[in-house]
């Protein structure tokens, strides 16, 4: 990480080569982009990943299936028990287990009130690398709601810890439906707010619409999914392909968008935002108030075999390939980040676009850090 | 929101300072913040009205003693100018706080008045040096350039009627002059830092004023046409029973837009895009020589809506309820007019810096060259059309 | 085509296992038969040598599938299907990184998340979780029958009637 993996081209004396540094206010973690400006535009990149990389992987073989969960939640930090969720469900796939459907709704209900709070981060820093310094601080008190609410039923904000092999750790507290009902009323006076600052506001088209644009074909052959994805085009969602917890229980659309460019992709998160409203709102009546909220496994647990298992993260399709040797330790843990693959698309949407196009489009892709470098 | 955890842990900081700077007190807001506005009113007043009295009474006006006055009121113009930066600094943390839903700063001073001066003890302090890669001599004159070019304007800047520090009949010329000096001063300090990023930022920022110059001096030349004359002083004479913005709003639009341009405000503050090239062209600026570039740009930001007020809502115009023209009290009262009327504009400026993202450098570019030149261009031929026809 | 491979069925996913040498035949004919997306490739020590499994997606119809190849520790190379899904580049990438598969044809195959110019691959078993080698780790024997030699079908009670596999 410590070369410029970019050589002056001889001929090419005019390109100046610069680097968007580890760090750099704009670029949502630490990525370093090596670019190739010609003038405004650029002309190669090469970005770099791994400042943040913490070795996941062989720490988590040295652990208990139940110590590995809290490891994960410390990937995608912005978007807390979503994390968490492949592991246990390909855990619970290898064990055979049975989730009470109480356990799967109070699941799926905070893991769409972390997507909910994974895109206001992103709205909020998405306008911050536009210009646009005021969002931030509005959707970040609305995510300070959802932590409290997960504060209060789980004990921690942002990396909870609370979804375990068979259901989840302790049952919700006692105002929870109340609170996420208030917090649901209170995000939907709040949206069109949002909506008439950020996809209306001419300038946001003026720097987003036709800019990055990603094609379907391009997208599906990188392995790119998520909201990404979703705005090329593609209906591929791992909620509706491979249902997982309580939806297929709840109807919601997919939203999709036929143009790839990066108002698409604002557009697209918007939609999740409301869709992730209605699963909740869904749930909220579906959920009994009282209820098992744990299936049993033994704490002596004996994983053997493989099981590939994927979400719909926030970001798009964070997957986790679990190897088990007949122990309580992972054999092997690999996490397929969704942020990691859509990552890759980089040296295409950079290349031929202005340089502020490139933080437009870097904010558009939505990258954490945790995810990617693991 | 009772299901918020809110901390438990205020009572620590109570003891130490005496007071709970986390709670908000909205009059004592007021009440300092007025009384910055006042203090600055009683500055204006001293300067223009106390100084030249000081020295009739001294007996000192002819010949050397005029030149000492004028020296002295610039002095003072330069302590107030420094006010206004304090001050306005303060104000746009502030209300920013207030459109985000936060306090701003709280903690040195009543409801974060004596901030300013923290802030300003903090740059003092920083170590001031020259990167080696620079060009020492540039580096070292380029905020030089970029603040003596916006304090400039104050001289021919219309107080109350009377109180100019140089009503020359030519003020606008002067006016045009001078604020595209400020131009050299961010080329040259981002291209003498030795740093691609204050290259880049200095090109754009260079770029954008230099585009923006151009309706900026269509829209002075309508309101030249206009007035009848180049002298700022008449222009806000001329604006007796209507003011300006009513016959010259096409030039008036474009006159704030252009503002904007000029201050590298957002919309338009893209030379210094804080996300994308950290600083743009004071990168490499510490200490007092990036304090100058700040100085520059927040004195800037009361002495342009300074001049829209000038230009278009009738400069000190307002009510004066019996006093006689001339005298002190009626001095006082339409600089009162003047700072209030400024201090809306400025507000609005504050606000639009709060709401709106900002634009590309080649969406800037060419809404100046392709909207706003022929717009400026129209409108300047309305206003002589409108002085043939009216007056 | 006479590919040296294993198919079964694990819970929902079809898996092959086959030989490195065809894997990259494989992979082409799992392309034309509509594969279009790469889910991920991962490495596994699989303490007699390294396995690559490769997830893909076919979006018209939803079926997924998984190939595997295992390949000694000695000579880890594996041909890279990047052109075929460009989405597998970093993947490899980081298998390269962490795992030392060296995949031949990979565009750019430098580390991804190490310093460039570390020796070792950390994620193999014999390195403990610092990085350090363990001490008196020896590999595995490889396994027999080789892991992409279809199993011999189950044996009949007293029977002599064999579909397709050896009698025993």
């Amino acid at each position: 990480m410590s070369t410029i993996s970019v050589d002056p081209v001889p001929g090419r004396s005019d390109e100046m080569v610069v680097n968007m540094g580890p760090q750099h206010p704009a670029t949502h973690g630490v990525l370093r982009v090596v670019i190739g400006l010609e003038g405004e535009r650029i002309t190669r990149a090469v970005p770099h990943i791994g400042y943040l990389h913490r070795n996941h992987e062989k720490i988590e073989e040295a652990r208990t299936y139940f110590q590995v969960v809290p490891y994960t939640d410390r990937m995608d930090y912005v978007s807390g028990t979503q994390n968490e969720l492949p592991v246990v469900l390909a855990v619970e796939d290898l064990l055979g287990v049975e989730v009470p459907q109480r356990a799967k709704q109070i699941r799926t209900i905070f893991f769409e009130l972390f997507r909910i709070a994974s895109h206001l981060v992103w709205m909020g820093t998405a306008m911050l690398d536009l210009g646009a310094i005021t969002p931030f601080l509005y959707t970040f008190w609305d995510r300070e709601i959802i932590l409290g609410i997960v504060e209060r039923t789980a004990g921690a904000r942002m990396l909870p810890n609370y979804y375990t092999f068979g259901g989840v750790r302790r049952d919700v507290h006692p105002e929870f439906f109340k609170d996420v009902a208030d917090f649901l009323d209170h995000l939907e006076r709040r949206m069109p707010d949002y909506e008439h600052l950020v996809l209306e506001n001419p300038i946001v088209h003026a720097r987003t619409k036709g800019v990055g644009v990603l094609s379907k074909e391009r997208a599906i052959a990188r392995g790119v999914t998520g909201p990404v994805l979703r705005a090329s085009g593609v209906a591929y969602d791992v909620r509706k392909a491979f249902p997982y917890d309580a939806y297929p229980d709840v109807e919601f659309e997919v939203p999709t968008s036929p143009d790839g460019d990066t108002y698409a992709r604002f557009w697209v998160r918007f939609q999740e935002i409301y869709q992730a409203c209605k699963i909740i709102r869904q749930l909220l009546e579906q959920t009994p108030k009282t209820g098992p909220y744990k299936g049993k496994v033994s704490p002596r647990l004996k994983i053997s075999g493989e099981r590939y298992r994927a979400v719909e993260n926030s970001r798009g399709e964070l997957g986790v390939y679990v190897v088990g040797d007949g122990s309580d330790r992972p054999y092997r843990i690999k996490h397929r980040g969704a942020a990691f693959t859509n990552l890759q698309v980089i040296p295409d949407l950079f290349i031929g676009a202005k340089f502020s196009d490139a933080i437009a489009i870097l904010s558009s892709l939505d990258p954490v850090f945790g995810e990617i470098d693991r | 929101m009772s299901y918020i955890p809110i901390p438990e842990d205020r009572h620590f900081r109570i003891k130490r300072i005496g007071y709970d700077p986390g709670r908000s007190r909205p009059w004592l807001e007021r009440l300092v913040y007025s009384l910055y506005v006042f203090a600055f009113w009683g500055f204006v007043i001293a300067t223009y009205a106390g100084v030249p009295a000081l020295f009739d009474a001294l007996g000192w006006t002819a010949g050397w003693g005029y030149v000492v006055m004028r020296a002295t009121q610039v002095v003072m113009l330069f302590l107030l100018s420094a006010v206004i930066a304090l001050m306005l600094i303060l104000a746009l943390r502030k209300y920013l706080g207030k459109v985000q839903e936060r306090y701003g700063p709280m903690h040195y001073g009543p409801a974060g008045g004596i901030q300013t001066v923290f802030d300003a003890l903090k740059l003092l302090g920083k170590e001031d040096f020259v990167p080696a890669a620079a060009d020492w001599l540039t580096f070292r004159l380029a905020p030089a350039v970029t603040f003596v070019s916006s304090f400039a304007i104050f001289a021919v800047v219309p107080f109350a009627s009377g109180w100019t520090l140089a009503d020359t009949n030519v003020g606008l010329i002067y006016l045009i002059a001078v604020s595209t000096l400020s131009t050299y001063g961010v080329l040259l300090g981002g291209v003498s830092s030795g740093n691609k990023w204050a290259l880049v930022g200095a090109l754009r920022a260079g770029a954008q004023m230099v585009s923006y110059e151009i309706p900026l001096a269509l829209v002075f030349l309508s309101v030249a046409v206009w007035g009848g004359s180049l002298s700022l002083g008449k222009i806000v004479d001329s604006q007796m029973g209507l003011w300006n913005v009513v016959p010259l709003f096409i030039p008036f639009v474009l006159y704030v837009i252009s503002s904007l341009a000029e201050l590298k405000h957002i919309p338009f503050d893209f030379p210094e895009a804080e996300s994308e090239l950290i600083a743009g062209y004071n990168v490499e600026y510490s200490g007092m020589s990036f304090a100058f570039f700040f100085l520059a740009e927040f004195v800037e930001l009361f002495l342009l809506p300074a001049l829209i007020v000038v230009f278009f809502f009738g400069g000190w115009h307002g009510p004066l309820f019996g006093l006689e023209p001339g005298t002190l009290a009626a001095g006082a009262l339409q600089s009162l007019y003047f700072t209030v009327k400024t201090a809306v504009w400025v507000w609005i400026f504050l606000w639009i810096r709060a709401t709106l993202p900002r634009y590309r450098d080649d969406q800037l570019m060419e809404f100046a060259w392709k909207a706003m030149i022929p717009l400026a261009l129209f409108g300047l031929v309305l206003a002589a059309y409108m002085r043939l026809i009216w007056r | 085509m006479d590919l040296r491979m294993k198919q079964e069925r694990l819970f929902d996913e079809d898996v092959y296992t086959v030989h490195p040498e065809d894997y990259r035949a494989l992979c082409e004919k799992l392309k034309a038969d509509g594969y279009d997306f790469p889910r991920a490739v991962s490495a596994v020590d699989m303490g007699y040598g390294l396995r690559v499994v490769l997830h893909l997606v076919r979006m018209s119809d939803l079926a997924k599938v998984e190939v595997r190849t295992d390949v000694p520790y000695d000579e880890p190379v594996v041909s890279s299907v990047t052109d075929l899904w460009p989405g597998v580049e970093w993947h490899e990438r980081e298998a390269y990184d962490l795992m030392g598969v060296r995949f031949k044809g990979h565009p750019d195959l430098r580390r991804l998340f190490l310093e460039e110019d570390w020796e070792i691959h950390p994620l193999q078993k014999r390195y403990d979780t610092g990085g350090y080698p363990l001490p008196g780790w020896q590999p595995a024997q490889w396994p027999d029958p080789a892991p992409w030699v279809e199993p011999p079908p189950p044996q009949e009670e007293g029977g002599e009637k064999a579909e397709g596999g050896e009698a025993e």
